[in-house]
């Protein structure tokens, strides 16, 4: 199927567009020297530079979330559900691959013993349009390590490919992006052949520093708990949650009550495996009392123990927890080190 | 190889080699862009690892707070000038014996942020050569601090009418993630359980909304007067870009107009939010 073909310039055009149409708009945009999607941002301010700071998972999963209202009447209590925001229709307007990759990666997670309203409600009602990277815009990005690329598809509606600067091939993957097509359709400047896109998506992937295949890691990972790598690599680590934050796939949340007098709301709030109250129990006893340990976690987390239950890595290598590690703590780092032990038998 | 690493790594090796120090904490090329690591060195063989140069950003004193570094009974650690304001703090404050750390001092021409700017600590700086140490390495920098640019940011904030200072807190606090980056990279937050970790019952709301985010940042920003050092670790680790010295700075400048008192200075000081004297300034009281 041929691609639209029209001028990078007019993308704001298309986001407004959009916006105007009543929905919720999220777009990249420039904040200090770093892009951040932000709600609601002025569609000229689309910045599509470099991949933004942020993940779109807050748009999905925000970082606090009401879920039920109680009050108490004496010894009475009375609890009622809170509707799943209504955030109304949205669109995320040039997500990049490895954030779109997110949504089919955690959507089994939110539907596996339990439906997860809130996220399914929001995932219902947005539509993501990702621009696709002709060159990796980060040397910390190693999609390609996870299976995906530069111009994977995978949880996008419609996918936009910068094909020089001023040029951009447009594909409407789904029904769902086919719906804006009338949104991009007076900006149409003729065609693109399906060919012209294969030269692209090699080109993004032979402009990643980072692409070790990470096919043998979970194998190692399952006879590897006890190893000295995890001392080595995480003494360093600090304990904040600024990987698992800034990650599109890391999903665990806290339930919180916080109540005025006799009457409150209980919330979910993000949480992060790396926190030491993470898995504190009440008995004062922690399983995972040391950092290293907590580190560890998260590496299985994503390389062994999600595979081996929803069958896909719980990681697309967007590279922030690479690039924004404070302490420069790199997983990828860590896990191409798994893989190299695994090759060489180790 | 600079001057500076090389005479880093000759002491850290004599140390190791004599049994000084169990381990010696620096700082190692990183993987990540011009990033540098922090790096535990405990063996004198390894002591190539360590290297100095204008990304060594990180305040190796924050971990002094945790395991392994809280375990060892003698370390050596690489530090420039403000990183050893945040040690003496610490002396003071009884948190760390100081006959338990041996400072490996490195003269600093200043660093640089990953966006390649100086910070204004650097720009402040009246410490390019420390002043307290056990070995020091580089050339000595005679110091030229420009000491309004600590404040300079700050004046601007108080130009503002209390509602557009409600409304700029309100804006940077909201995109607060509560992921406490700014807390465990700062070397001066040294509570075992930090008042947002007291759940029975919780003290500080723990939700990002604007309340639980004022509550969080403000009460950060209140433990740090007349502590913070100005290192602007926290600052650096924000993935959110909230602009924490600024508070942090309008602190540490209310607590020097009330005390004459600048904080990580002299370890036999008494900081004055841990003293009382019946001098002291109480007109807010009235």
């Amino acid at each position: 199927m041929p691609y639209l073909k029209m001028d990078s310039a007019d993308l704001p055009k298309v986001a407004r567009k959009l916006a105007a149409s009543g929905a919720r708009l999220v777009l990249p945009v420039r904040e200090g020297d770093e892009r951040f999607y932000r709600e609601g941002a002025d569609p000229d301010s689309l910045d599509l530079t470099t991949i933004p700071k942020n993940s779109i998972k807050e748009f999905l999963f925000p970082k606090t979330e009401r879920i039920l209202r109680y009050q108490y009447r004496g010894k009475d209590v009375t609890v009622e559900d809170v509707a799943p925001t209504a955030a109304g229709r949205t669109v995320i307007f040039g997500a990049r691959p490895c954030d779109a990759a997110s949504l089919p990666v955690v959507e089994p997670l939110w539907n596996w013993d339990y439906k997860d309203e809130f996220f399914n409600a929001r995932r219902a009602a947005t539509v993501i349009v990702t621009y696709a990277c002709r060159t990796a815009p980060d040397e910390a990005c190693f999609c390609v390590s996870v299976g995906l690329g530069p111009s994977s598809d995978q949880g996008s509606d419609v996918l936009l490919f910068p094909l020089d600067e001023t040029v951009v091939a447009v594909r409407f993957v789904t029904a769902a992006g086919r719906e804006l097509e009338s949104a991009f359709a007076e900006f149409g400047k003729g065609e693109v052949a399906e060919e012209a896109l294969e030269a692209f998506r090699k080109t993004g992937e032979a402009s990643l520093a980072h692409r070790k295949k990470f096919d043998r890691v979970q194998g190692w990972l399952e006879a590897h708990f006890e190893d000295r790598l995890w001392e080595e690599k995480a003494f360093r680590c600090i304990g904040c949650g600024t990987c698992t934050f800034l990650c599109p796939t890391c999903h665990c949340f806290d339930i919180q009550d916080e109540s005025c007098f006799d009457a409150g709301y209980r919330l979910k709030n993000w949480d992060a495996c790396q926190f030491s109250l993470f898995t504190l129990h009440t008995s004062g006893h922690n399983p995972r009392d040391t950092q290293p340990k907590r580190y560890r976690q998260r590496i299985y987390h994503k390389y062994a123990i999600y595979p081996q239950k929803f069958g896909k890595i719980l990681c697309t290598g967007c590279g922030r927890c690479v690039a924004h590690c404070p302490v420069n703590l790199s997983l990828y780092d860590v896990v191409a080190t798994a893989q190299e032990r695994a090759e060489r038998g180790d | 190889m600079s001057d500076r690493t090389a005479g880093i790594r000759a002491i850290a090796g004599k140390w190791l080699q004599e049994g000084t120090v169990e381990a010696v904490l620096g700082w190692e090329q990183g993987t990540y862009r011009d990033k540098t690591a922090p790096v535990l060195v405990r063996k004198a063989e390894e002591v190539d690892r360590l290297v100095f140069n204008e990304r060594c950003t990180n305040n190796l004193m924050t971990y002094l707070k945790r395991d392994p570094v809280r375990s060892l009974s003698t370390v050596g650690i690489v530090a420039k000038g403000c990183d050893i304001k945040a040690l003496i703090g610490l002396i003071q404050e009884s948190q760390v014996p100081r006959e338990k750390v041996k400072i490996l001092a490195v003269t600093c021409p200043g660093v640089r942020n990953a966006d390649g700017k100086r910070p204004v600590k650097c720009a402040a700086c009246d410490v390019n050569t420390p002043v307290f140490y056990d070995e020091i390495v580089g050339e000595k920098i005679a110091s030229n601090p420009d000491r309004a640019a600590r404040f300079r940011d700050v004046e601007a904030l108080e130009a503002m009418t209390p509602e557009e200072r409600h409304r700029f807190w309100r804006e940077q606090f909201d995109k607060c993630i509560r992921c406490y980056a700014c807390r465990q990279a700062c070397p001066l937050c040294i509570c075992s359980r930090c008042i947002a970790e007291k759940n029975q019952p919780q003290w500080i709301e723990t939700s990002a909304h604007p309340r639980g985010n004022f509550a969080w940042n403000l009460i950060r920003a209140y433990h740090l007067a007349g502590r913070c050092i100005e290192c602007e670790a926290c600052e650096t680790a924000c993935p959110a870009d909230i602009p924490l010295m600024l508070l942090n700075r309008y602190m540490a400048k209310v607590v020097e107009q009330s005390f004459g008192y600048e904080a990580g200075r002299d370890p036999q000081a008494q900081p004055p939010l841990r003293t009382f004297k019946l001098d002291d300034d109480n007109s807010f009281i009235l």
